[in-house]
């Protein structure tokens, strides 16, 4: 099963917050604070880092969990590119680096649900 | 009943007042439960907000409750609503799943027989951040049924999907 890109809509209900309180929180300015998070509850709207962030700080969740689909999409993304990395010759062999990288490239067939 | 717990599962209890859906993505993660009323035209607009939350959540079965069982009683117009939602889910290579009352009080309460109270009562024990402070109040015979008892129906039909732990 592919994640939803966030569950931002569902941990604000479990906390039983309004989109504007959720927007006065994150320190969004003006009158319509609440539509930017509703933007960002609809996938509509990517929101930055340090917005990111500060719903971590309010829902009490890690941002992998509360993006657990755009987090799905990066990891996809690092073990494909792992991969590519892994079969790039070096001229000087770090047991280190390689088994890192094998480990990233790893990580698509360890979550299935990807 | 399903092996494989990883699966999105959009519940859908269409009823008079429009409709109530649930989205549970396991048998313990209510990820979303809403009551959705539609005044007018309610067969197109209910069709249009089935269609508009599937390809929200882009669920991979949806659960509707069976209501040519020989336990259910339907208007007509829903028993047309529920054909029209079944031929567009099947158009659409959606698994539908049809889960009637019964199966729903004998998983939830154990028994064939109870009240729609009881299971909402029920469901807000096993949920009780979210659907503990939507529990309408008990129903009096002089009282209309509850808007948000919609929402009960159908989060009965997704948490039933899921086979039992014993």
């Amino acid at each position: 099963m592919k994640s939803l890109p966030n569950y931002l809509q569902t941990q604000r209900k479990r906390l039983s917050l309004s989109q504007e309180e959720v927007g006065f929180l994150l320190g969004l300015a003006g009158m319509n604070k609440g539509n930017k998070v509703c933007r960002d509850e609809n996938f509509a709207r990517k929101p930055s880092l340090q917005d990111a962030l500060a719903y971590e700080v309010i829902y009490g969740r890690p941002v992998r969990e509360l993006f657990a689909g755009r987090y799905q999409q990066a990891q996809q993304n690092v073990a494909a590119r792992a991969k590519v990395l892994n079969f790039r010759k070096v001229r000087k062999p770090d047991v280190r680096k390689q088994q890192a990288i094998i480990q990233l490239a790893d990580q698509a067939s360890i979550n299935p649900s990807n | 009943m399903i092996k494989n717990n990883t699966v999105r599962v959009l519940a859908i209890a269409p009823l008079s007042r429009g409709l109530g859906y649930a989205v549970m993505e396991g048998p313990d993660k209510l990820v979303a439960c809403v009551n959705k009323a539609i005044l007018r035209h309610k067969n197109v607009g209910a069709l249009a907000w089935v269609k508009k939350f599937v390809q929200f959540y882009k669920p991979e079965i949806l659960v509707l409750p069976d209501v040519n069982a020989a336990d259910t009683r339907r208007a007509a117009r829903i028993k047309t609503l529920h054909r029209n939602i079944v031929t567009w889910a099947k158009k659409q290579h959606l698994k539908v799943r049809l889960i009637s009352i019964t199966q729903v009080r004998v998983q939830l309460l154990g028994k064939t027989k109870g009240t729609k109270q009881a299971v909402a009562e029920t469901l807000a024990e096993k949920f009780p951040v979210e659907l503990g402070k939507r529990l309408p109040p008990k129903r009096r015979p002089w009282m209309s049924e509850d808007p948000r008892m919609d929402i009960f129906d159908a989060v009965g039909l997704a948490a039933v999907f899921w086979p039992k732990v014993k």
